[in-house]
Formats: structure tokens, C-alpha cells, sequence
């Protein structure tokens, strides 16, 4: 089967909601040569994509975006393993994302992760319940530009400030930027938390994580 | 007989100054029924922020009965809100699911000031019926805290509320089929299956959950009903559904409701987060509730809060009474004065339509300032209620 057909597979299992589907596409590209990357960005997310402008649109809601993020899922990790260097360099910036200690809610990280994944990040998800400690390593170990604080809820939002002050004191705030998600955070008070932005939607998330990697690189520029 | 309820009872019994020309009582009725009322009711869903704003830890409370109604007393003697908002957390509605040995693995309390979290009870959709067809709750439920905290902290509030004449309500609620649903696996998961496992599969779970739940109803009868409890919140879930899964599962809320509305004069639905338009549509059109605490505009719509409280009363012109203000995120992070705005334009939003009642569309986080939370009593004060 040619690239692009493939890749028109790839990228309407996800659309149809079939996480088979879409496993099975994943294999049958890699089978004809394609690389992780192109799996990935054209066609996985490609997928994950019309999925958000169909979201925007009011003609899938919440579940069937939920489904959609399983059958991106079952393509991802049919890639992932063989992602090498070359490939992570093609991605627009790196991303380290977990909910907060004591937060066990993945609703919402299920949907940002394919959605920043789809728009260029390189997304390191550290799963729910994060330790503020495990954050701190995992921005040492993989030195990424942005971190993404997960919260379902008003209460575990309250403590990302504990999160940020771990960071700060590890010396690594000024290596990273820091964004919030979930239902119910609010950007100025991540900001008063000691975070740079926040966002209730995945899909409006992306813009601010742009704005917030290129601010960030701009302040490292200076620094150098 | 309660020594925490008559403690309260003789220090406020008689000496409560008046507010407006009508009791609490009255004024939170006849919103709900569409009635003028002398001012605006404002009920904020308290919960657990009463116990902290009462001065306890959560630790100190979980198995106190005593200091939880204690909590919420001091809390209404100070604030003076319309009704009285029972303390109510995970671990009642799901406990009497779990075998004793295993309950501290299922909750994670992370601090004084949180609530508590809970983990999933099932994780297929197979696990999920096996529960319901296997009734475990009668099995467990005996020594749970729905038995040994919940249930008498509501008998000691509706003590309460009659000793004082009924001056004030009590609110309680209890979970409907989909909220118990989403409940005992998690809400995503349960969400998904509506999608990926057969329809009637997902249908025969909804009816088992149905079931258990219409059975929950004939407690409240008979423990609420019974001690003067008039006033009945369903706490509805399908909150993140689309439209499709509104229509095709969305009926065994209705049937909870019509039981609901069998037993209780006065029903209030909550539907918290970002309120889908069909969702709020499916709750204008059922017949037993009276009003209905909302939240946020859906992720898509692009409204101002004044012209989404508008949109909503509209919806519920000569229906429902419309509840909702400030959002329970504004409580929490805003200013008093942005609270105070808030309100107001909920409250003129709505009163050309219908009834309002100032209570945001979800419990009040425990972080939310004393002085937010005196705000939004403050700008319902201000405002007779209309009709």
C-alpha cells in the first residue's frame, strides 16, 4: 500500500474510534518502511486533529474523544519502542506531564497527551499521582521545555504550588516552563501558584505551550 | 436526641435575628416553585468547606459525627444561608462496596484540607455488573461509614431542623443511576464503554445501578422523609456525556427522578462542570425536578457568564428555578468583589425568567475564602426574589 494511503488509514482509525484499527495501521506502516515520526505526525495525529476540529464543531463530545485517544493509544505504542534520536529531534519541543500528587484523575491528561503529541510535543507522561520529587527527576533526566501539571479537581489544583516550589528549589525553574490543565484550573492563579499559564482544553492548551517554548527560549538566548 | 443539636438549638432558638419577611425556609420553597419570594435564596453546597471554616481537620471529623454536625451548625449560625448543606464525601457513597480489610486501599487522603479520593472499584465493565448483581453493598454496607457517619449525621441535622421550627432546610442528596455508574469505575472508563462495549450490556449495568439506586430512595424515604427531610438534591452524572449517550442511557436518571419527585416536594438537580446544551435541555424537560444547580457554558460555546446564566433562564422560563453563582472556581481564586459581580449578574441574568438561587454549580472548595463565600450571601441579600 503506498504512504499516503496508509497514512489516510492511520489517521481514520482514529477517527473511527478503532483502537484495532489503528494498531493494525501501525504495524502495516512500519512494515512498509515508515518512519515512527511520519506514523506519528502524519498520520496518527493527523487523526487526533480532525478529531479536535470535529470536537470544535459539536460533532463528537467528550466520549467519542476519549475512544479516539485509546485508538491513538494503540498506534502509539505500536511506534514508540522504535522511536530513535533522529525522530525525537523532529519534534517541535519536549514535554514532561503528570497529575499532581494526589490527583488520581486521568480524564483529562488522556486527551491532552495525543492532542499535544498530534501538535509537535514529544510528551513524557509521568501518569497520575506524581510526587513532586518525581517531577523534579524526570525534568533532570529528560530536560524538557514545559511541564504540564494535571488536575481534575478545584482542591488538588490548590497544591500546585507545593509542585513548582519542589522545581524552584531544585534549580531547575528557569529550565522549564510550567503550564496547568484540567477542568478546573484557572490561569491566574496558576500564575500566582508560581506557573506560567493554564488551560481548560487540550486543544487551546497547544497555542499557549507554543507561546510559552518560544518565550522560553527567548529567556535562555538572553542568559547565554 | 442529640447533645451536639440541642447544644445549637438552645443557643439559637429565639434569638436569631430576622432576615427579609420570610424564613429560610419559605424563601428557598418558593424558588423552587416558581413563587416570589422577599430576597433572593442563596444556598451555597458547603460541605466540606464548612468543617474547615468551623475550625476541623478532615481527619478530625471522618468518624465524629458529632463534630461534623457541630461544623455545619456553626457554619450556619454564622452565615445564615437559605439551607443547611449535609457533609458528604466519596467514601459514604461508596464504601458499602468494599470489604472492611480493603477500604484503606480505595481512599487516599492527601491533607487536612482535602478531600478524599478514591480509587476505581472495577475495572471492566464484566467486574462493574458482577457488583450490582452480586449486591455487595449488602454484604459490606453494614459497618460503612453510610451506616455509622453519613446516616446519623443526617438524622442529627433534621433534628436540627425541626427542633427550630423549620426555619431552615436541610439538604440532602444522593447519587443517580449514571453518577453511581461513572462512580464505581471512574468516570472516563465508563464514559468509553458507552462507545466500545454493546449497548446492551451498558444498558443492563444502567439498570442494576437503577435498581440499587431506586432502592437507596426507599432509605431516604424512610430515614429522610420520615425525620422532615423536604428538600432532595440529585446529584446527576452524565456530565461529560455527548448528545448520542444522553439519548440512548439517560432514562434511568428520569426514572430515578419520577421516584424521587414521589417522595420529595422540593427536588433539586445538580449538573456540575461544562454543562452540554443538551443536557441541559433533557433536565427542563423532566417533570419532577424543581430546580436545577448548574454550572459552566460547554467547552464550544462562546458566552459571556452573563448571557449564559440569561440562555439558561430562558430555557427554564415558567419551568424551573435556575441555581448557579459564582462558578465553585471563582469562589475559590476570585475576589470578594468579583464574586459580588458575579452574583449580581446571575441573579439579573435570571429574575426576568424565572427564580434564582445563589449557590454555585458545585460544592464550595475547601481553599475558598470566608470572605468569597460572605460575598456572594451578601449579593443575594440585595435582591428580592422574583418569579
Amino acid at each position: 500500500m503506498p504512504a499516503p494511503e496508509l497514512l489516510e488509514r492511520l489517521a481514520g482509525a482514529i477517527v473511527r474510534l478503532s483502537k484495532s484499527e489503528a494498531a493494525a495501521a501501525a504495524e502495516a506502516a512500519l512494515a512498509a518502511g515508515l518512519s515512527p515520526y511520519t506514523i506519528i505526525a502524519d498520520g496518527l495525529s493527523r487523526g487526533m486533529q480532525t478529531v479536535g476540529e470535529a470536537f470544535r464543531r459539536n460533532e463528537v463530545f467528550i466520549p467519542e474523544v476519549l475512544v479516539a485517544c485509546d485508538a491513538y493509544y494503540a498506534g502509539l505504542n505500536v511506534v514508540k519502542p522504535l522511536i530513535d534520536q533522529n525522530d525525537q529531534r523532529r519534534f517541535f519541543a519536549k514535554m514532561v506531564i503528570g497529575t499532581i500528587h494526589g490527583d488520581i484523575h486521568t480524564v483529562g491528561k488522556d486527551v491532552a497527551v495525543p492532542v499535544f503529541q498530534a501538535a509537535g510535543f514529544q510528551v513524557i507522561d509521568l501518569g497520575t499521582a506524581v510526587p513532586d520529587q518525581q517531577f523534579v527527576a524526570a525534568i533532570r533526566e529528560h530536560q524538557p521545555e514545559l511541564v504540564g501539571l494535571g488536575t481534575y479537581m478545584t482542591a488538588t489544583f490548590m497544591h500546585t504550588r507545593a509542585t513548582v516550589d519542589a522545581i524552584t528549589e531544585a534549580g531547575l525553574r528557569d529550565q522549564v516552563k510550567i503550564i496547568c490543565g484540567g477542568p478546573s484550573v484557572d490561569a491566574e492563579t496558576a500564575r500566582r501558584m508560581g506557573a506560567d499559564d493554564a488551560s481548560d482544553n487540550a486543544w487551546d492548551a497547544v497555542e499557549k505551550m507554543r507561546a510559552l517554548v518560544a518565550a522560553l527560549r527567548q529567556e535562555k538566548a538572553a542568559r547565554a | 436526641m442529640s447533645e451536639v443539636v440541642d447544644r445549637w438549638v438552645e443557643a439559637l432558638q429565639g434569638k436569631l435575628a430576622p432576615i427579609g419577611t420570610m424564613t429560610h425556609w419559605q424563601r428557598l420553597e418558593a424558588a423552587f416553585h416558581g413563587r416570589p419570594s422577599d430576597l433572593v435564596p442563596v444556598a451555597p453546597e458547603l460541605d466540606y468547606w464548612q468543617i474547615v471554616y468551623a475550625g476541623y481537620t478532615h481527619p478530625e471529623i471522618y468518624n465524629d459525627v458529632d463534630k461534623t454536625t457541630d461544623a455545619c451548625l456553626k457554619t450556619w449560625a454564622d452565615l445564615r444561608t437559605d439551607a443547611i448543606w449535609m457533609y458528604v464525601d466519596i467514601s459514604h457513597q461508596i464504601e458499602g462496596f468494599v470489604p472492611k480489610e480493603e477500604r484503606a486501599e480505595k481512599f487516599i487522603l492527601r491533607g487536612d484540607k482535602d478531600y478524599l479520593l478514591f480509587k476505581p472499584l472495577a475495572h471492566t465493565l464484566d467486574e462493574a455488573i458482577a457488583l450490582f448483581e452480586d449486591r455487595v453493598w449488602e454484604k459490606y454496607g453494614g459497618d460503612s461509614r453510610a451506616v455509622t457517619h453519613y446516616t446519623p449525621h443526617m438524622l442529627q441535622l433534621l433534628e436540627f431542623q425541626e427542633k427550630m421550627g423549620r426555619q431552615v432546610p436541610v439538604i440532602v442528596g444522593a447519587a443517580t443511576p449514571t453518577n453511581q455508574a461513572e462512580t464505581v469505575v471512574e468516570v472516563q472508563e465508563f464514559v468509553k464503554w458507552m462507545i466500545t462495549e454493546p449497548e446492551a450490556k451498558v444498558r443492563h449495568f444502567l439498570e442494576l445501578c437503577l435498581q440499587e439506586r431506586l432502592e437507596a430512595l426507599d432509605f431516604y424515604r424512610d430515614f429522610g422523609y420520615a425525620n422532615g427531610l423536604r428538600f432532595f438534591c440529585c446529584f446527576g452524572g452524565a456530565r461529560t456525556w455527548g448528545p448520542k449517550q444522553l439519548a440512548q442511557f439517560a432514562d434511568v436518571d428520569a426514572r430515578f427522578v419520577e421516584k424521587a419527585a414521589s417522595i420529595f416536594p422540593n427536588v433539586l438537580w445538580h449538573i456540575c462542570g461544562h454543562n452540554l446544551p443538551e443536557a441541559m435541555q433533557w433536565v427542563g424537560a423532566q417533570e419532577g425536578i424543581h430546580a436545577v444547580q448548574y454550572d459552566m457554558p460547554y467547552y464550544t460555546q462562546t458566552l459571556s457568564w452573563r448571557e449564559w446564566c440569561e440562555s439558561i433562564a430562558r430555557l427554564y422560563a415558567g419551568k424551573k428555578c435556575a441555581c448557579n453563582a459564582p462558578t465553585t472556581q471563582l469562589a475559590c481564586y476570585g475576589t470578594p468583589a468579583e464574586v459580588e459581580v458575579a452574583a449580581q449578574e446571575f441573579i439579573e441574568a435570571t429574575l426576568p425568567h424565572t427564580t434564582a438561587v445563589v449557590m454555585p454549580g458545585c460544592e464550595i472548595d475547601a481553599y475558598a475564602p470566608a470572605e468569597n463565600v460572605r460575598a456572594m450571601i451578601a449579593a443575594a441579600r440585595r435582591y428580592s426574589g422574583g418569579a
